[in-house]
């Protein structure tokens, strides 16, 4: 199939006539991983390179080290506001932090914060347990994006615990960060029974077929780009856009407007 | 610049398991090379991981007999079965335009060390005809490091080496074994790691792989069109590389 926008970006690294959003970031180092350039600074030079408008991110630090916490989250969008904004961790085995950064959570709110980043495998408590809910009520009256880390053989993060946070929260912005990984027929059925869960495609791009699959069946307006960076290159998974079986159209909607419509919602977009 | 890439990383045939639009012919293989711009490919038949080594080396080597393009690779077992390395087996390789070999040793259950190959891997060591070494397809980091150990001077291609940064195992061996090469099919993956294995190394280290029909050409392709890399050193990657490698085959 013939792209203009795949001869485009061939030539020159990025496309001219839209921006593209990455609403699945991370940043700086993390333990089972060597990232040769996971600092906001690389981060942000290699958004300028590949035409990267805005990148939402959740800080590895304010995952997975309750000692720094989100912190390290609002500091790097404080150095690139016009690049960044930031998932607001939510780690279930620390309620106290959870109640300190819900009470000032008004702060950060569109400067800074654009919803919450909930990371279920790896806190070893599942989405729908009752210690998530403080923050999914406020992202339930407030329309927040929730950006849910799924995979698709988990029990905490996995179709059915998504499917009852859907069920509950029909306010909130559910982003199922990878899909519900190789469970792609539950992810489009999710996306079907609910109108507030979108498809995260960070993972879905390593392979070819479940972009297609994705694409072919559920809402193309629901699905929304995302790479894990420092994880992985914009070059790489852009070329996998590129490379599906899906039209040009359907590539803008996903590497740029679905993203720019949620995100819209709670920021002015910086020109 | 304009570059023309060779393939490291590709194999024909129908997976038993579902793989979206695998190439079931070697026409059709050549056909989305076209469309990817790859010039020349090794390319593998998927029938030699899944079902036997021994016939889907021949079906490899009917397929790619009219395909100047393909340069073949075959699967080894363990020489004192005979299933694959015979005592014509360089020669075979000669008359099959076969250029590298592929040894899956978890998925076909045998160790890929000295008391198995013996001298045939110093010989394949001494023809420098290339091995390649999936990481996601039967073959262990610790595997690796136990091969080169015993067959330092082996010339050996990690192929599809992981969606996990794999530096802190794949550096090591860079350093240690000048014959190591790294292929990006999923090497490109990670932000910066081919340009960081090409600042550390030298770009010389690393070769062009699809992954096709499992990954997306135009992956990787993007990844070393726009890498943060001289275009001398893309061109190594996409091309050279691979072609002196290939080149300097001796059967």
């Amino acid at each position: 199939m013939k792209s203009r926008l795949r001869e485009e970006f061939y030539k020159t690294g990025r496309f001219k006539d839209f921006p593209v959003y990455d609403l699945h970031g991370h940043m700086g180092s993390l333990c089972a991983i060597h990232f040769p350039a996971p600092d906001a600074d690389s981060m942000v030079k290699s958004m300028e390179k590949s035409g990267v408008k805005m990148l939402v991110f959740c800080h590895h630090a304010a995952l997975l080290s309750p000692d720094i916490g989100n912190r390290a989250n609002i500091e790097a969008v404080r150095r690139y506001p016009e690049r960044l904004r930031a998932y607001c961790a939510i780690n279930p085995n620390h309620p106290k932090i959870i109640e300190k950064d819900l009470q000032s959570f008004d702060r950060y709110y569109g400067n800074t914060y654009v919803g919450f980043k909930f990371l279920a495998s790896y806190h070893g408590c599942s989405i729908t347990n009752p210690r998530y809910e403080s923050a999914l009520n406020m992202a339930e009256e407030r329309k927040l994006m929730v950006l849910l880390h799924t995979w698709g053989s988990s029990d905490l993060c996995g179709p059915a615990q998504v499917r009852k946070i859907a069920e509950k929260y029909p306010g909130a912005r559910i982003l199922l960060g990878h899909s519900c990984h190789n469970a792609w027929d539950e992810a489009v059925k999710l996306t079907k029974d609910f109108p507030n869960v979108y498809l995260e495609l960070c993972a879905v791009l390593n392979d070819r077929g479940p972009l297609e699959k994705l694409a072919g069946e559920a809402d193309t307006g629901r699905i929304v780009f995302g790479t894990d960076l420092p994880w992985f290159s914009y070059n790489y998974y852009i070329g996998a856009v590129l490379g599906a079986d899906i039209t040009d159209e359907t590539r803008i909607k996903i590497l740029s407007s679905n993203a720019e419509k949620l995100l819209s919602e709670h920021i002015e977009i910086p020109s | 610049m304009k570059f023309k890439f060779f393939d490291a990383n590709l194999y024909v045939g129908r997976h038993a398991k579902t793989v979206y639009k695998p190439a079931a012919e070697a026409e059709e293989l050549i056909k989305e090379m076209d469309r990817q711009s790859i010039e020349k490919a090794i390319v593998w038949h998927i029938a030699q991981h899944n079902f036997s080594p021994a016939e889907g080396n021949a079906m490899l080597s009917a397929m790619i007999r009219k395909h100047p393009r393909l340069c073949g690779c075959w699967t080894i077992l363990p020489p004192q079965t005979g299933e694959v390395i015979t005592r014509c087996f360089f020669r075979d390789m000669k008359e099959n335009r076969i250029a590298a070999l592929r040894a899956f040793p978890d998925i076909h259950r045998f160790l890929l060390n000295r008391t198995v190959f013996g001298g045939f891997l110093d010989e394949v060591s001494d023809r420098k005809i290339p091995l390649l070494l999936s990481m996601e397809k039967g073959c262990s980091w610790e595997g690796v490091y136990n091969l080169l150990e015993q067959y330092p001077a082996l010339l050996c291609i990690l192929c599809d080496i992981g969606v996990w940064g794999t530096n802190r195992y794949t550096w090591p061996l860079l350093e240690n074994y000048k014959n190591v090469y790294l292929e990006t099919s999923l090497l490109a993956i990670g932000h910066e790691q081919v340009e960081a294995a090409a600042k550390k190394f030298g770009a010389g280290r690393i070769v062009f792989g699809s992954g096709f029909p499992e990954r997306y050409p135009e992956s990787s392709i993007c990844e070393v069109l726009h890498c943060n890399l001289l275009d001398s050193d893309k061109k190594k990657i996409s091309w050279t590389n691979l072609d002196s490698i290939i080149s300097g085959v001796r059967l």
